[in-house]
């Protein structure tokens, strides 16, 4: 009781949700904080569509509401990858490197996105090396389980995301 | 479905562009040097000073008190190092009227013997009476130079020092809403030239990053080796002869000559009956430009910008003709920054299918607003 005022403040609704992702789950409030000062914010009306395959990444994308759907050509048909909802994030190995993304994005509804782009995320690995590997860390994990789960399914479109 | 074309590099449009724009940006600038010097000044603070502030944020500092604290902790150091230089050093025997005289007549003797030597060497010169006609050119432009331009320039630079009060304003709001005015700026972009612009902002606050930062290193390893060699030479005033001539170097050409002729001043007023000393000065600066031509200027200020050897020289000479001096000093990193906003909004403009992707975002934007109205 004495030692109230030591405790963190409450985490605003917003931090809240940064915090649901499996990304940003190992993050302490004061770093969350930090990082949510680098998140962009953008709003996407249904069937906008987010990215295009073959574009070059900048960013990865968390979904904060609405649905995201992964899509991919495959000759004149188009493969739909994946649906996602929010708390999920796509567009992750654009963090790593600048190399064409695998697959289209599009908001299947209304949606509202917390952007991360690689230039902040590679600034961060420099002044706060701790955030940094939390973020990989989490990333790598993210990355492993889509490889198991490849290996165990045998599906090939999972790596589109 | 790789509806993205290959990036392919700038067309002549693009690269005419801008060099136009460059151009006005300077034009502009020479208008308003008040608030172009401060305003730079401001721009190299905030690159030094973002690594504390960022550090304190993350100890857990609000961004304000950050911007405060570093603010705060950058003009007390600087009041103590400016106390210290004043306590150690010793106190001027002769006011700076009378020590720039004294120079300044150390360097026309050590031209004016100059000439006689070369006219005893070669008598064609005698002939043509080479150093009556200097020291008359020289004697001339001096007092040209004094009863026209001096003053001129004296009131110029007392009517600029008022607006450098502004550069530690500047520099607070750059550290405190930075990142906001960056976040502002991209919320303002389509969703479709989102990434694009992001990656464009990112660009020039990197190529002004490294731009400043590297022109701060070449400044202190010229100053070092500048220093070390005028000491070698035994030139009173080494260290602060050097940061003189390095911040000098900061206008090209134009800045380097007049470096050279403070140095030699110098060395020919300490040492008025041996031409060797100021000889040795100018082989010593010679030597450390050529170090900062070919080493030390593609470490630092070079790998900064990418420009093509030919478009800086010239933009060099367009920028001391547009702009005067403020042109020289600041033609490159101004051409580096609208270089990569030009390249990209090339990129953004003639990419067909960021255009239908932000034609079809609108459409829909239009649609969804009207959505109740079509069912009435």
């Amino acid at each position: 009781m004495i030692l109230g005022f030591l405790k963190p403040p409450p985490l605003s609704p917003r931090l809240l949700r940064l915090k649901d992702s499996a990304l940003f789950a190992t993050l302490t409030p004061l770093e969350l904080k930090i990082v949510d000062g680098l998140l962009h914010e953008r709003r996407y009306l249904g069937e906008e569509i987010i990215f295009d395959e073959g574009e070059e990444g900048q960013a990865l994308y968390l979904i904060m509401s609405g649905r995201v759907l992964i899509s991919r050509a495959l000759g004149s048909e188009v493969e739909v990858v994946a649906e996602l909802s929010p708390g999920a994030f796509f567009g992750d190995l654009a963090l790593l490197d600048n190399t064409p993304r695998n697959a289209q994005a599009r908001a299947l509804d209304n949606c509202e996105m917390a952007v991360f782009f690689r230039a902040d995320f590679m600034g961060l690995m420099e002044t706060d090396a701790v955030i940094g590997y939390k973020i990989s860390l989490a990333l790598a994990r993210h990355i492993g389980a889509r490889l198991r789960e490849w290996m165990t399914s045998g599906k090939s479109q999972i790596d589109a995301l | 479905m790789n509806l993205m074309p290959h990036q392919q590099r700038s067309g002549p449009v693009v690269w005419s562009g801008i060099i136009g724009a460059t151009c006005l940006l300077l034009f502009l600038m020479q208008q308003m040097l008040w608030l172009a010097i401060p305003f730079l000044f401001a721009i190299i603070l905030y690159y030094i000073l973002l690594p504390p502030m960022q550090r304190l944020i993350r100890l857990g500092i609000g961004h304000n008190t950050a911007a405060v604290l570093v603010g705060w902790l950058f003009l007390l150091v600087l009041v103590l190092g400016t106390l210290v230089a004043v306590f150690w050093t010793s106190p001027p025997t002769e006011s700076w009227q009378a020590m720039l005289g004294r120079y300044l007549n150390g360097g026309l003797a050590f031209l004016r013997e100059t000439m006689l030597s070369l006219e005893e060497r070669f008598p064609i010169l005698h002939q043509v009476k080479l150093s009556k006609m200097v020291n008359s050119r020289m004697a001339a432009f001096t007092e040209n130079f004094v009863q026209k331009h001096l003053t001129e320039i004296l009131v110029s630079v007392a009517a600029w020092l008022p607006s450098l009060l502004l550069t530690p304003f500047l520099t607070f709001f750059f550290l405190r809403d930075g990142l906001r005015f960056k976040k502002f700026l991209a919320r303002a972009v389509p969703n479709a030239f989102f990434e694009k612009t992001l990656y464009l902002l990112h660009e020039v606050d990197q190529t002004a990053h490294r731009y400043f930062q590297g022109l701060l290193k070449l400044t202190i390893l010229d100053t070092a080796v500048l220093a070390l060699g005028l000491w070698a030479i035994g030139v009173s005033s080494p260290l602060t002869l050097g940061l003189i001539a390095a911040l000098l170097a900061w206008v090209p050409y134009v800045g380097s000559i007049a470096g050279c002729v403070l140095v030699v001043m110098v060395a020919s007023t300490d040492a008025p009956g041996d031409p060797l000393a100021a000889y040795s000065a100018i082989g010593v600066f010679i030597f450390v430009r050529l170090l900062d031509d070919f080493i030390f200027m593609p470490m630092t200020v070079g790998r900064s910008l990418h420009i093509h050897p030919l478009i800086t020289v010239l933009m060099i000479f367009i920028g001391g003709s547009v702009a005067g001096v403020a042109g020289l000093m600041l033609v490159l990193p101004l051409l580096g920054v609208v270089m990569v906003v030009g390249e990209t909004l090339g990129r953004l403009i003639t990419n067909p299918r960021l255009r239908a992707r932000h034609r079809y975002a609108q459409a829909l934007r239009m649609k969804q607003a009207s959505a109740d109205l079509a069912a009435q």
